[in-house]
């Protein structure tokens, strides 16, 4: 990948020009196949090698907290403590040191970090409605699903979809199931009392 | 109403073509400054983000699957269609008896299942495979499987990216390629070069990683 050049998809041949950011599909040189490939001025950019951090010289200079021998070039936006280069990263016009954004991934703060998440909102709708096909599991689906939508209530959700439109549903579905087996052991207790 | 963070860019797809349920599905959102790739597996998602700046280059290769599923969604509905013909009593329908009213429905759903399957193909249009490529990945995107989505999905793609990027035209592409295939011709020994002479002369191709 460290080269400029772009391969055909199929043929992995590379591809030096004709195909590029053409209006409609055109034919690979090598292979045939058809292709449109857009590039992008990012393609040619040099991509300068990251900073090793510079040693320090002179006792009374700030050093890395991680590094006491690197000299400090700035400090952590998250904790304040003191960063070499090599520790400095940035994200989003901030510089945090790696444990600070450690953390933040693994607590969500830093949200653009987040690579997963569970939906909590498809687990609760699913245990409500899945289980309806065989209804006797039904007994003890229903309530799970109502502790999984009332515990995860507050749970982040998917970071594309916003509403709590599944919790609803699960809640209404799973209320009514556990609704329908109370009716239902109500009128089997009254039938054994006469 | 407060603005939304993602705006869909298109719809959840399978990432194999003949996974239809309780597989991981795919789906191209857009963000202020990336492009994200959510990969559902119905109960957990996995994100993958690709910022404009970074964005090198989206392939679309065109691909036969949409002549595939032509005939695989074609023939099952030409042969329940002919069974469906063949085994139509000869009577008018007024005298049809019940089970002859519920075995012409049966037939009928499932060759206008397969008949509207095969319609729905054709109507898709030619299918492709897109990838996007960063300094660092190629990564597929597969809820680009058709050619005309991939080109829809282009146009509100391409602004955004030049926007950020600056936009290339043809000739500065031709000349940069040429001068970095120079380049490398004077560092490297090819190996294994492409043969076509359309792409450049062989002294000049790069080694071709297979």
């Amino acid at each position: 990948m460290s080269t400029p050049l772009v391969q055909c998809p199929k043929c992995q041949a590379w591809l030096l020009e004709g195909v590029f950011n053409q209006p409609e599909l055109s034919l690979c040189p090598a292979c045939g196949v058809l292709l449109q490939i857009e590039v992008f001025p990012a393609l040619f950019r040099h991509i300068n090698p990251g900073q090793g951090g510079e040693t320090l010289v002179l006792e009374s200079e700030s050093s890395c907290f991680y590094h006491p021998d690197k000299r400090a070039i700035r400090h952590c936006d998250g904790c304040g403590r003191f960063l070499c280069a090599l520790c400095d990263c940035e994200l989003q016009g901030k510089h945090f040191c790696p444990t600070c954004l450690e953390a933040g991934k693994a607590k969500g703060k830093i949200k653009n970090l987040e690579n997963q998440r569970t939906l909590y909102d498809n687990i609760a709708l699913s245990l409500a409605t899945y289980p309806l096909l065989i209804f006797y599991f039904t007994l003890v689906t229903a309530p799970v699903a109502l502790f999984v939508a009332i515990r995860y209530w507050n749970a982040p959700r998917s970071i594309v979809r916003r509403t709590k439109v599944r919790y609803i549903a699960a809640i209404v579905l799973a209320l009514t199931q556990v609704a329908g087996w109370s009716t239902l052991f109500v009128i089997l207790a009254r039938h054994q009392r006469l | 109403m407060p603005e939304k963070e993602y705006q869909r860019l298109t719809l959840a797809r399978s990432r194999s073509a003949f996974a239809f349920a309780f597989m991981s599905r795919s789906s191209l959102w857009l963000g202020k400054d990336h492009l994200l790739c959510v990969d559902s597996s119905g109960y957990t998602e996995t994100y993958k983000r690709f910022y404009f700046r970074d964005i090198q280059a989206i392939s679309i290769q065109r691909t036969d699957a949409h002549h595939w599923w032509s005939g695989i969604l074609g023939f099952p509905a030409f042969v329940f269609f002919i069974i469906t013909i063949a085994t139509a009593p000869k009577t008018p329908m007024a005298q049809w008896s019940g089970g002859q009213v519920a075995g012409g429905i049966i037939l009928c759903s499932i060759t206008g299942f397969f008949i509207m399957l095969f319609l729905m193909n054709l109507l898709f249009g030619p299918a492709c495979k897109c990838f996007l490529r960063t300094a660092v990945q190629v990564e597929e995107l597969p809820s680009l499987n058709r050619v005309r989505r991939a080109h829809k999905a282009l146009a509100r793609l391409h602004p955004l990216i030049v926007a950020v990027q600056g936009e290339l035209n043809l000739n500065e592409i031709s000349s940069r390629m040429q001068a970095i295939v120079r380049s490398l011709a004077d560092t490297t020994t090819p190996v294994n070069a492409v043969s076509s002479p359309s792409i450049a002369d062989r002294s000049q191709v790069p080694p071709v990683i297979s």
